[in-house]
């Protein structure tokens, strides 16, 4: 058993325990760690809010046999204002949750740690583009590997106009290629998303209000897709 | 591991929130060896509760009526309602002797991460309310995590346009502890929130 330490960005947590939580955190260096905070729920806990999500933490941690315990854990950015905000808390969850998904236990995750940290970044700015969970799913997609096709035909590899979208094809394809369940796409709307993909999290370009609701159901359907799953967090505002 | 009988309670009993393999079977073995009048009371009881309690029709608080004792009491400030996440937080802040109104009992909190929505908990209730009762404040004493402020904010959002006034609960320094110990989210939110003296 080692004592070390690490950083990361709290993913979740669940309670663990009579007093414990086991809170998921995703490290640069190490991917996604499951770890225990001993006592937490107590409201005089040591760890007070410390250890809530979206917190970027410094952590010196006892290792275990199954989960490792945290025994230090310091601030380094708390990302508290986004909090402030019911649409971008939801904005929040949703990229913790799509990050959670797709991050692997001891896999060295730094592309996928800094996509997180500017996702954060700019929601905790407040006036964020509806765009930008959009934005964060495109990159997320590409991060992993599975980047959309945007600017050629999936299918055939072509750089013809492309008005339909086929999830499991990957991404936008030409009229002259058959795919099943591809659906259409308003004129206009592959040229946006490539914009989006591209783009600085912390300089979206203007909303146009044509392309933004389509845009994010185009970008939420393909990562669910590929992830086999739905991303909930999406869903809390739905009914 | 142990035969048929023992071996089932003590798969029940590790299935509860706490107990571990260890403590169920040291459970096990002392129900064994307990009298048979006792063993059965326990069983009793347990069946009991899960017969006869009831939520409240107004409240959602555990009660063995159709209405709790807080919604039946005449003395307690109708217009005045404090919002909780469980019926187990009622019993905190009625401890505090401090509040004189009526509660809500919410069913868990708004999930932004993993996604419980409002359709599961019981907000359609709490905005019947706010119209029948005469409510003019409502206190939300939600957790101080991310799902309980999802859930105040969403209070807040909702129920306003129907001309309540709704509060929370501060947040700040645990009183007793070091403002050593304490941790930025903490301390910026006691700095929010603090208080002319
Ligand atoms: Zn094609
Ligand atoms: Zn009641």
């Amino acid at each position: 058993m080692a004592i070390r330490s690490d950083q990361g960005i709290v993913l979740r947590s669940f309670p663990f325990g009579e007093a414990d939580r086991v809170v998921v955190i995703l490290s640069p260096n190490h991917g996604k760690l499951r770890t225990v905070a001993k006592g937490i729920r107590k409201t005089k806990s040591r760890f007070g809010g410390r250890l809530e999500p979206f917190t970027h933490v410094d952590l010196v941690l006892y290792e275990g046999r199954n989960l490792d315990t945290i025994t230090q854990v310091s601030v380094i950015e708390t990302f508290s204002h986004l909090r402030d905000d019911l649409d971008q808390v939801i904005a929040a969850g949703t990229m913790v949750e799509a990050v959670d998904a797709v991050a692997s236990e001891g896999e060295p995750s730094l592309r996928l740690f800094l996509l997180l940290q500017r996702g954060l970044r700019a929601l905790d700015q407040g006036e964020t583009s509806s765009d930008l969970v959009t934005a964060f799913l495109l990159k997320l997609a590409e991060v992993i590997g599975l980047a959309p096709a945007l600017d050629f035909c999936a299918s055939c590899g072509r750089q013809a106009q492309t008005l339909r979208f086929g999830f499991a094809a990957g991404g936008a394809v030409c009229d002259n290629c058959p795919t099943e369940g591809a659906v259409r796409l308003r004129p206009g709307l592959t040229a946006y998303l490539s914009v989006l993909a591209e783009a600085d999290l912390a300089d979206l370009p203007q909303p146009d209000p044509r392309f933004s609701g389509e845009a994010m159901g185009i970008a939420r359907r393909f990562v669910e897709y590929h992830l086999e799953r739905r991303l909930s967090s999406l869903a809390v505002l739905d009914e | 591991m142990f035969e048929g009988p023992v071996q089932r309670l003590i798969d029940e009993l590790s299935r509860l929130p706490g107990i571990g393999r260890k403590s169920a079977q040291r459970l096990a073995f002392h129900l064994l060896n307990v009298e048979q009048a006792d063993a059965r009371r326990l069983a009793q009881a347990i069946m009991d509760m899960r017969d006869q309690v009831k939520t409240c029709a107004r409240c959602f608080n555990v009660t063995g009526s159709e209405e709790c004792s807080i919604c039946r009491d005449l003395r307690r400030d109708p217009a005045m309602v404090c919002v909780v996440e469980r019926a187990q937080d009622i019993v905190v802040v009625e401890k505090t002797q401090e509040f004189r109104g009526r509660y809500h009992v919410l069913g868990g909190a708004l999930s932004p991460i993993g996604g419980v929505g409002p359709g599961q908990l019981h907000f359609a209730e709490l905005r019947e309310r706010i119209g029948n009762e005469g409510i003019e404040e409502l206190i939300v004493a939600t957790n101080p995590t991310v799902e309980g402020d999802a859930t105040a904010m969403y209070v807040a959002r909702e129920m306003k346009p129907l001309g309540v006034r709704v509060t929370r609960l501060a947040s700040g320094l645990p009183v007793g502890g070091d403002l050593d110990y304490a941790d930025e989210l903490t301390l910026g939110r006691a700095l929010v929130g603090r208080q002319e003296m």
